[in-house]
């Protein structure tokens, strides 16, 4: 297997758990040391920059506040989670920035799709995210993972899944 | 009896119910009420529209809504705030459609009217050729919303010319303001953009939530209390005061139990402890010194929090921050929240940072508690379309509970601060009055 072949094989494993609400196994992928967050996009003029704003974040996360996330979803009332939401994450149009035989960067798009309760609303939140994944014993782990969302406003009623 | 309308007659009755402390439970999706909201509400009082450090600079902008009127709010040369009708004056495109930037004037895409930060006509393409020198093009000028005013760095706008002045609006509420927002002398500013999302549900759910409701953290929130972050004592959200103020207006100040407190000051750093000295009474300071949460609501839906939180697990410490927001109305069923983290400007860039990150963590979009409680306005609104919700007859019992205290607690006498305080927080009093000057509101001329 090529370096290449096997990150898509871990991206595409890591949306696999999400999505089976695997989440313990999901937390094993990432390293100790993770740095995961959501920056906020606004809708700027071309002239007026960058429009990704970093001092502000949908989610930003380390091990542990993941950890406390996923303990939370195990409790008997978090109710945003139950009844759980179905998720689809789809990633596609993975792309190697950097290749060592120890570290990668990859860039992917993701698409999450989510139905809550009994009625036929798609939620969605789709964007583009930058990845540093390292080799570990062996293994590789999510080192850095950056979620940029396409849209300056948010269309669903909160954030209780992962990216 | 169902009412076909919702005339004076059905709102005459909606008051009586509340004076007794129920409420029909239509008045949540009901697109008569909705609209009425926007006309008797919306277009007449102050709206918060934005904070100053959002638009520090000469030229900085943010563009804004106050319901469906778009406002671009800006600091021209001067270092003046303006607020304008973000729609040309020549045939009514938005003018500026960036959420935030820095210009000194901005150029209309469809005929290329140009206007300055002043908000004057400055440039039309072929001007003389076309319109001749008898256009009088002050006339043509951006539309100022009709009043802006400020109170501690906070810019509320009026789309009404004859509204109160902010300050009377505001009332007794600016004292407690003052210890969130005026507690240092350089005051608060905004953590980068505010988070804005969609929820559907009813605003006066929301603003009633974070008005007068702790009686719901218990159960919305027990995710927290199993995870160790928030007291074992299922009472542990009853316990301090709550005051009921003028026009609609009401804040919670929750404390331990007894009224002690391991984290002065809301574990604000003890570097800015002597800028209360010098910016707030002592009756404030006390408030502060022993404050757990802060949270209320500014009618109609300016709503605040300033708790103290944590992202780890239970053995994290908490660290609190100043999180306002709005309710912006876009249906009966359908807000959009618009959600603004603050600290004190002059706090040290370690505790603005765990500042920010207790905020992310708990009261943002994806806040371990946030999650729950828009799942749960959802449920709310969901129930509350029916048939059997939808009568009209407000003699039916389809009336929600808002009886919490009623005639069974009564006001603490010796408060030395605005408002009727009463001594805890588990009470329906705020609700009450919110709903008896929402009611009014609707009923006046
Ligand atoms: S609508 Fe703006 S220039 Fe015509
Ligand atoms: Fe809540």
């Amino acid at each position: 297997m090529t370096i290449r072949d096997e990150i898509v094989n871990f991206l595409h494993d890591e949306a696999f758990l999400l999505d089976e609400r695997r989440f313990d196994e999901w937390l094993e992928m990432l390293d100790d040391s993770v740095v995961y967050r959501m920056p906020m996009r606004v809708t700027k003029e071309k002239e007026g920059g960058d429009d990704i704003v970093d001092e502000m974040t949908y989610l930003e996360e380390t091990k542990q506040s993941l950890i406390t996330r996923v303990n939370r979803l195990k409790t008997t009332s978090a109710w945003a989670e139950d009844p759980p939401s179905r998720t689809r994450h789809f990633i596609t149009n993975v792309r190697i920035e950097r290749e060592e035989p120890e570290e990668v960067h990859v860039t992917s798009y993701f698409h999450m799709l989510r139905s809550r309760g009994s009625t036929t609303e798609v939620e969605q939140v789709f964007g583009k995210r930058s990845d540093v994944v390292k080799k570990r014993d062996g293994n590789w782990r999510l080192v850095r993972r950056t979620i940029y969302p396409d849209q300056a406003i948010l269309g669903m009623r909160n954030i209780s899944n992962f990216f | 009896m169902a009412y076909t309308t919702v005339d004076a007659t059905a709102l005459k009755d909606i008051k009586e119910k509340i004076h007794t402390g129920v409420l029909p439970q239509w008045v949540f999706s009901n697109q008569q009420i909705y609209e009425l909201e926007l006309e008797k509400i919306y277009a007449r009082t102050w709206n918060f529209i934005g904070h100053e450090s959002e638009i520090r600079n000469p030229g900085d902008f943010v563009t804004r809504w106050i319901v469906h009127d778009p406002v671009l709010l800006l600091r021209d040369q001067d270092g003046q705030i303006r607020a304008y009708l973000n729609s040309c004056t020549h045939r009514g495109a938005q003018l500026c459609v960036a959420d935030c930037g820095n210009k000194k004037t901005f150029t209309c895409p469809y005929h290329g009217w140009t206007f300055n930060q002043r908000g004057e006509l400055i440039g039309i393409i072929a001007g003389n050729k076309v319109y001749g020198e008898e256009l009088d093009r002050s006339q043509w000028a951006l539309r100022r919303i009709p009043r802006v005013e400020t109170y501690q760095g906070m810019i509320f706008a009026s789309l009404n010319p004859d509204v109160e002045p902010l300050d009377e609006f505001l009332g007794g509420m600016k004292w407690y303001f003052d210890i969130m927002l005026g507690r240092t002398t350089n005051g608060l500013e905004v953590r980068g953009v505010p988070h804005r999302w969609l929820i559907r549900t009813n605003w006066k759910i929301s603003a009633d939530n974070f008005g007068g409701d702790p009686y719901h953290v218990a159960m919305s929130h027990r995710s927290t209390v199993e995870l160790g972050i928030s007291p074992q004592d299922p009472m542990y959200a009853s316990y301090g005061y709550q005051i009921v103020l003028e026009n609609g207006h009401g804040i919670n100040i929750c404390t331990t139990k007894d009224g002690t407190t391991s984290r002065p000051y809301q574990g604000l750093p003890e570097e800015l402890w002597p800028e209360f000295e010098k910016n707030l009474t002592a009756e404030q300071r006390d408030i502060l010194y022993r404050a757990v949460v802060f949270v209320g609501n500014c009618f109609p839906n300016l709503s605040f929090v300033s708790p103290m939180h944590g992202t780890g697990g239970p053995d994290e410490p908490l660290t609190s921050f100043v999180n306002f927001r709005t309710w912006r109305p876009l249906a009966p069923d359908l807000i959009e929240v618009c959600s603004w983290c603050m600290v004190d400007k002059d706090a040290s860039e370690e505790f603005k940072e765990a500042s920010y990150r207790s905020y992310v963590g708990s009261f943002g979009p994806g806040g371990t508690l946030e999650q729950d409680d828009g799942e749960i306005w959802t449920r709310v609104e969901d129930a509350s379309k029916g048939f059997m919700v939808q009568s009209k007859d407000v003699h039916y019992n389809n009336v929600l509970n808002y009886l919490m205290g009623m005639g069974r607690v009564e006001p603490i006498e010796q408060w030395r601060a605005p408002g009727t305080a009463y001594p805890t927080c588990w009470l329906d009093a705020i609700s009450r009055s919110f709903y008896e000057h929402w009611v009014d509101q609707l009923l006046s001329e």
